[in-house]
This record gives structure tokens, sequence and C-alpha cells, in this order.
């Protein structure tokens, strides 16, 4: 990215050598980027370990949690502290409609998605006239209201008795039930993130990343350049609470069982994410895939350690945030 | 040299230099007045002398020991006063706190704090009659006076000015420049950094000019005053 | 619900009383915030964690070691403001330094990043259960047919006794006249030969001493625990957002509101809304009124 960007404002000074070497250089990457992506796909089935590939699906679901919240606060510098309580309309609004009206798991990731995103819409009609500090403390009280309503709903949502979830119908002759192989959700989550993440890798190479990235930057900038930073923004948050919705759904049928728990769908949950994206890097995007390996790998690794995990999680969270700003993505070179 | 400014290089942001090697000297009891057009880096020279910008280069000097790297919040007592630009009281605070705030430097005793504020009173006696009154109702020109008078209760050896009669009425620009010219009497060395050529160099002895962050001109109020025009061709 | 109910003034004066109780304890929580809020930006999430602190030093000193409760009170505020200290040197200022103009929004995750990790070693220090002090005064007073507990009298009664001693020591203090003076014009402060950093680290220190204070007096509502911190967390931000964000006093009616407000909901539904419309009638003044209810002429954000 840097090496492009030096040779686009003085192509002449640029030496040819060192072109050819970063060409070189990013041809490795992809071939890197290339066995890391057979990998993700083609091993998990070689070692056909549930507890493995429970572990896997956990990753990617963080992963792919975590660029969503980059989307927004690495792209658009939009803080959403209510993130969990968005991630809870599109896992309840798929598993009440499944419950409710007979609509399907798969009808259910739309529907997540759906609500979620008016959620989202509405959250941001509210809330992004309001500058960093207040869009932190009203996203906040969403997310606490949304949860603390299904929480105090119990004769629809069942409280935190707990709301019990059916899982995906079977499709294409795949098995989703219940004690199925999870490999098969695994193959979902893959199938479903990768939509999800080529529409954000578009996404912000479009003219919108470009609007977002001016915004954040120096809104008063980008505001005499007659750019409508409320409604640029808006389409961000609607973007990636519905994103947010349809993983939700996928979540619920899942997981089985809904509660509306601080640390399912409370600060607990945004806190996760939000680190996952923090320690991934923002504005990157994939970083959060690393970050989410790194902490879940961490989580799962020193399981003996109980809390000292937690523990390691918040000071490395401290410690990004203090020395690293630019998160692990800044250790890119070394891994790729 | 009284105070000295040699050769700085100072900016905002790493990228972008405001200053790019200023000379400076400001001579004992004396009003050296900068002048400059917008954005030549007359605030940024202040700025720099007091500490809220480090110096990439060079160096500030005064009475001959090494400003730089010091904090704003020791200068005062080295004896270097700042008078900041635009409004500085506490506007929800009474005059009287605001004094008591200005004899911060004199810590514990007590006598020397209530000595500096009478003498603040004495000197501006419109200020004791509003001292339990909040210092945010004042007309802007008690304001400035509240300010003035907060800065030199001290008795600090080096006042630097940022732009002292800015978004005051005109009426008071003079009672302003004349409270200035008194302070010389009152054995201070003044630096000031002004907008209004005229008034200022009436008061001035020594008269800098900057341009984009570099000298421009320097010399004694008689020499600008002589060619005034031409050097002020183009920036008013 | 027999809505009659609440013309019955013996029914009325105890809700009141007790929401003023209720609501006392939430100013108590709320001022802290608001002060480290006023006069440093940066919200304080870890704040419930050091309400936790308190909580637990309470406990130690009069649960464990047997001693007067005041005492557990006055260490509880020596212990938490020490941390308080700790935090802004080791942790904020650190991110001031480098971060430069966005630090305050990354202040946010830092101090989240901090709660993480208070709680946990909490956790790994007493465990996941509760640990509460015997009452700290008991009996209780009739109040018409009805009756009161001498407990939450005292609660009261200490929780304005802190607020009136905050109030003093900004009023008359050098340092908090100093304090004040940072919150308006830190520049300005600085011309004066006041060192903010120190006064950003002392009222840093003061805010975490108040949280810590709340945390002791309150053990018999709230025992400590690992998690204690998340309600009073979460009702100090109501209290700040009410009041206005930075404005003491303003957080001190907004708490005195939101408990009476409370009090009546949870009598009128059940326990458990309050908690609903408290996050709603926040989010309708962030809407309506961002300076907080208390500012006159409404919009100053």
């Amino acid at each position: 990215m840097q090496a492009s960007g030096a040779t686009a404002a003085s192509p002449a000074a640029a030496p040819p050598a060192s072109e050819a070497r970063g060409a070189g250089l990013r041809k490795w990457a992809i071939v890197k980027i290339g066995l890391l992506l057979l990998a993700v796909v083609f091993l998990p089935p070689y070692f056909d370990d549930r507890y493995l590939t429970t572990i896997l699906i956990s990753v990617v679901f963080f992963g792919i949690l975590g660029a969503i919240y980059d989307l927004m606060v690495g792209y658009a510098g939009l803080n959403n502290f209510g993130f969990a309580g968005v991630l809870a309309i599109g896992s309840y609004a798929s598993a009440l409609c499944q419950l409710n009206f007979g609509t399907t798991g798969w009808e259910g990731l739309l529907i997540g998605g759906i609500a979620a995103g008016a959620i989202g819409l509405l959250t941001g009609i509210i809330t992004l006239r309001l500058r960093g500090l207040y869009l932190g403390l009203m996203t906040f009280f969403v997310g606490e209201t949304i949860r603390l309503t299904i929480s105090n709903l119990p004769q629809y949502t069942r409280g935190t008795l707990g709301l019990t979830v059916a899982p995906f119908e079977n499709i294409f002759g795949i098995d989703f039930a219940r004690g199925a192989d999870p490999l098969n959700y695994y193959y979902l989550l893959l199938l479903l993130g990768a939509v999800i993440m080529i529409f954000m890798h578009w996404l912000v190479r479009s003219k919108a990343g470009l609007v977002w990235r001016a915004l954040k930057e120096d809104e008063t900038a980008a505001r005499t350049l007659r750019v409508r930073a409320t409604r640029w923004k808006l389409l961000n948050f609607t973007i990636a609470s519905f994103l947010t919705g349809v993983m939700g759904s996928f979540y619920a049928h899942n997981l089985g069982v809904l509660s509306p728990l601080p640390t399912e769908f409370g600060v607990g949950r945004t806190v996760e994410v939000l680190t996952v994206a923090y320690v991934g890097g923002r504005g990157t995007l994939w970083g959060s895939f690393f970050a989410a390996a790194l902490l879940i790998g961490i989580q799962e690794y020193f399981r003996g350690l109980g809390a000292w995990r937690l523990v390691l999680f918040g000071v490395l969270l401290i410690l990004v945030m203090i020395f690293v700003p630019k998160g692990l993505a800044r250790f890119k070179r070394l891994l790729l | 040299m009284f105070l000295e400014v040699n050769d700085v290089v100072a900016g905002y942001t790493k990228e972008v230099s405001i200053l790019n090697g200023v000379q400076f000297a400001a001579e004992e009891g004396k009003v050296t007045v900068i002048l400059g057009p917008n954005g030549a880096g007359k605030s940024t020279l202040l700025r720099t002398v007091y500490g809220y910008l480090k110096p990439r280069r060079g160096e500030v000097r005064f009475r001959g020991e090494l400003l730089n790297g010091r904090r704003p919040s020791e200068m005062l007592r080295h004896g270097i006063a700042y008078l900041l630009q635009g409004h500085s009281v506490f506007p929800s605070m009474s005059v009287e706190e605001n004094l008591e705030l200005g004899a911060w430097i004199f810590g514990k005793d007590r006598q020397a704090r209530a000595r500096a504020i009478e003498d603040a009173y004495d000197h501006f006696p419109r200020l004791r009659e509003k001292r339990r009154g909040a210092a945010g109702l004042l007309s802007g020109g008690e304001q400035r006076a509240l300010e003035i008078a907060r800065l030199v209760m001290t008795s600090p050896k080096l006042l630097l000015l940022d732009e002292p009669s800015v978004g005051l009425m005109p009426k008071l620009v003079d009672s302003v420049y004349e409270e200035i010219a008194r302070l010389k009497d009152r054995k201070m060395t003044v630096v000031m950094v002004d907008q209004n050529v005229k008034k200022a160099v009436a008061i001035a002895d020594q008269v800098y000019v900057l341009k984009l962050g570099a000298n421009s001109y320097d010399g004694p109020q008689a020499d600008f005053l002589l060619r005034m025009d031409e050097i002020v061709k183009g920036w008013l | 619900m027999d809505w009659s109910m609440l013309a019955d003034p013996n029914i009325l004066t105890v809700l009141v009383l007790q929401g003023l109780v209720r609501g006392a304890m939430y100013a108590l929580m709320g001022i802290g915030l608001s002060l480290i809020f006023g006069i440093l930006g940066v919200v304080n999430f870890a704040h419930g964690e050091l309400f936790m602190l308190g909580s637990y030093v309470m406990y130690l000193v009069v649960g464990i070691f047997g001693m007067p409760f005041y005492l557990g009170i006055v260490a509880a505020a020596g212990v938490v403001f020490v941390c308080g200290v700790a935090i802004e040197r080791g942790l904020v200022e650190q991110l001031r330094r480098r971060a430069g103009r966005d630090w305050i929004s990354d202040s946010f995750v830092l101090t989240i990043g901090l709660a993480v990790v208070l709680q946990n070693l909490a956790h790994l220090a007493f465990g996941s259960r509760q640990y509460g002090v015997a009452e700290l005064v008991a009996g209780s007073v009739p109040v018409g047919e009805l009756e009161i507990s001498l407990e939450r009298l005292a609660i009261f009664g200490l929780a304005c006794l802190a607020v009136l001693l905050l109030w003093a020591f900004m009023k008359f203090a050098r340092t908090g006249r100093a304090i004040r003076a940072a919150a308006q014009n830190a520049e300005a402060a600085e011309t004066l030969g006041i060192d903010v950093r120190n006064l950003f680290t002392v009222t840093f220190g003061l805010g975490a001493a108040f949280a810590g204070v709340a945390g002791a007096l309150l053990i018999s509502i709230y025992p400590a625990s690992p998690t204690v911190g998340a309600e009073p967390l979460l009702k100090s931000f109501a209290v700040v957002v009410l009041g206005g964000l930075g404005n003491v006093s303003g957080a001190i009616a907004a708490g005195l509101l939101l408990g009476v407000l409370e009090a009546f909901t949870i009598f009128i539904a059940a326990d458990g809304w309050q908690n609903v419309l408290t996050a709603y009638l926040v989010i309708l003044v962030l809407l309506v009124r961002p300076a907080g209810l208390f500012v006159l002429g409404g919009k100053r954000a």
C-alpha cells in the first residue's frame, strides 16, 4: 500500500529496482494469503475435530463482527458502544419469527439483517448528528435499552430464562440439525463471511469509502466540500447494522439458546468485538481475523488460567491503545 | 540579551513547520513589537518561547538561561508572563477568585497574596467595585483590565502579549496601549504581537516583521516609521 | 395496580423518601464521573470498577478486620484515590501524550480495557462470591404507618456529607479553586503558573475516590463482587448525562430526580423496569437537551 502510494506521488523518482522488489513482495503476499485461505477451507475436515471446529467457528464469527465494527470505527470514526444490542435484534428477530410465524432460519438471516438494519437506521437518525462523545454515550444507552427491554418482556422473549432456537433447516441435503457435524456450520459461516467481507472490501474502496474517510479525518473540511455528512454516516451505520443482524441470526440458530445477559448481548459482548477490531487495527477490515485468532487462541490455550486470560485481554487492549494504535496490522509485514 | 530566540524551527504537527529558523531578541526595559501578515508565525513564536510548543531546532534563552523544554506552568516563576489571545478570565469565578489565582505562585504566603490583590485593586479601582461579581459578566474592557491585573500582580520581568487590543471596542483600544506603555515604567520588558501596526509601533522601541515563519525586517521604531509603507505594503 | 394507592399520602411520602435515598446514592456514584469528565474530558468506563474496589476495601476493613464503618469509608477513599492517581499518570496521561487530537475517543476504549482488567483481577483475588457487611446502623423509624430503615437514612446523610465536602473543597481550597479554573480555561490557568497536569492527576484521583466512597457506603445494598460495578456505572452515566456532561451540581440534582422516578416506577410497574425507564430517559434527554436537564437555554453541545 505504502509503496504504491509513493510511486503514484512521484513516478519519476521511484527507482525501478525497489518497484520490482515491491512487486515481488506483493506476489509473495498473494501466495501466502492463498495458502492461508486453502488451509482455512481444507484443513478443518482433515483434522475433523469437533472441539477445533467450534473454536474455528468462534474465530471466524468474531473476525467478521470485528470487521463490521471496523467498518464503522476504522473507516467512518463512528464508535457504536451498543453493538451487542444490534446483534441481539438480529438474533431475536430471526428466532422469534421462526417461533411465531414459522419462517425458516434461512429467511431469518434476511429478517435479522433487516430488523437490525432498521434499528441501526433509527439509532443513526437520532444519534449521528451528535459529536463523538455524545455518539458514544447514546449508542451505549441504546444498546442497554434493547437488552433491558428484551430482558423485561419474558412473555415474548422468555427473558433471562433463555429462548430456545431451532437450528437452520436442512438444505441441499446438508444436515444442520443440532448434533450434526459442526463443520457444516463452519462452511456456512465461511460462505457468509466471504460474501460479507468481499462486499465490505468493495464498499470501503468505493466512493462511499472515500467520503467516510474524508469525514473521519476532518468533518469540517468534508462539510465544506458539500458532503452531506450525516447521510453518509447514516449509510455506514445502517449497512453495518444490517450485516450485524445477519450475523446475529446465524448466531441464534448456531447456538440454539438466547439470553439477554450482559456477557451475551450487553457491554461484555460489545467489548469483545471492539477489542478484536482495535487489536486487529482500525481501518484494516482483515486485521480483525488475525486479532480474533490471536485472542481466541490465547483464550483457549490458557483455559486453565481462568480469569487471567481476561486480564491478558484487557492489558492487550490497553497496550494497543497506548503503544500500537494501528493494531496488529502494523506487523503485517512480519506475517505476509 | 534579555530574551533571545536563536534559529528556531517549530510547528504544531510533525509534517509542517510554522517557524523556519527565526532570529529574535528583546532588550531589557524596552517594548518590542512583532508584526507580520496572518499566518506569519507571530503567535507561534510567542507560544514557542512560552513552552506550549517545543522547538525542533534552535534555542530560546531568557537572561542567558536556556528555556527549551520547560513547561508553560514554570514560566511565571521564572518571571515570564503571557497574555493569551482573546479573553482568558475564568468566567464563572468571581473577580476576587480570578485575582487569587493570579497570585497562585505565591503559594501559601497569604500576606504576599493579599498584598498583590490590594495592589491590583489600587491600580484598577473598577475591579474592587465588582470584586464579588462573576468575571464573565464584566464588560470587555473590564475583563481585559482584569487579565492585565492578574498578569502583572507577581511583578514578572518579561511580558508576552498576544494581540492585546483585539476584539475590544475602538474607544477602549487606546487605553490598553496606554496601560502597556505604563508597564514599561514599572521596569517590565514587553514583547507584543499585534495586527494594529500604527498603535503598536507608537509605543514600540524595536520592531520585528515576520513573513512565512522567517525574519523579514527588524530595526528601531524610528527606522521602521521611515520605511513603513515599503515594509507593510502587500500584507495590510 | 391500584392507582388510588398513589393518592395515599403515607405511600407517597415513603416513595418520595425512598426515592431521595436512592437518588443520593446515584448522585454519589455519578459525581466522580462527572468531575473527571468536566476537567479531563475523559469518560471513564472503569468507574464501576473503582466503585467495586471501594466495596472490597470496605469489606476487608469492616468485615474482616472488624473496624468501625467510618474507617472503612475513609480507607476506601484513600485506596481508590491512589488507584485513580496511578491510572491517570500511568495510562491516561500516556495516551494523551501519544495519541494527539483523537485521544478523547481513544480514552473511552482505554478505560474499557482497564475495566476488564480490574474486574478480572478482583475475580482472581476474591472469586465470584458476594461479600457483604452487616448493616451499618440497625433499626428503623416510622413514617406515617410505614417504616424507613435507619440504615438508608444514614446512607442518605453520609452521601450528603460527602457531596458537601466536595463542594467546600472546590469553593474554598486552593487546589479546588485551581481545578475549577482549569476546567474553565486550562491554558489560562497554565499562564498563571498552575501545573494543569498535576491538577488532572489530582482530579482523577478525587473522582475515583468518590466512586470508592460510594462503593464502601453502599456495601449493604451492593455487596462486593467482581461485577458489582455494572449497575453503578449505568446509573452514573445516566446521572451525568441527565445533569449535563461535566456539570457536577447538575449531576447531584439529576441523581435525586432519577431516584424518585425509579422509586415510583418500581412501585407502579415492577422491579427491573426502572432500569428500562432510566435508559429511555437518557436517550430522550440526549436527543432533546444534550446539555442536560438543568442548563438554562438548552443546547450547549
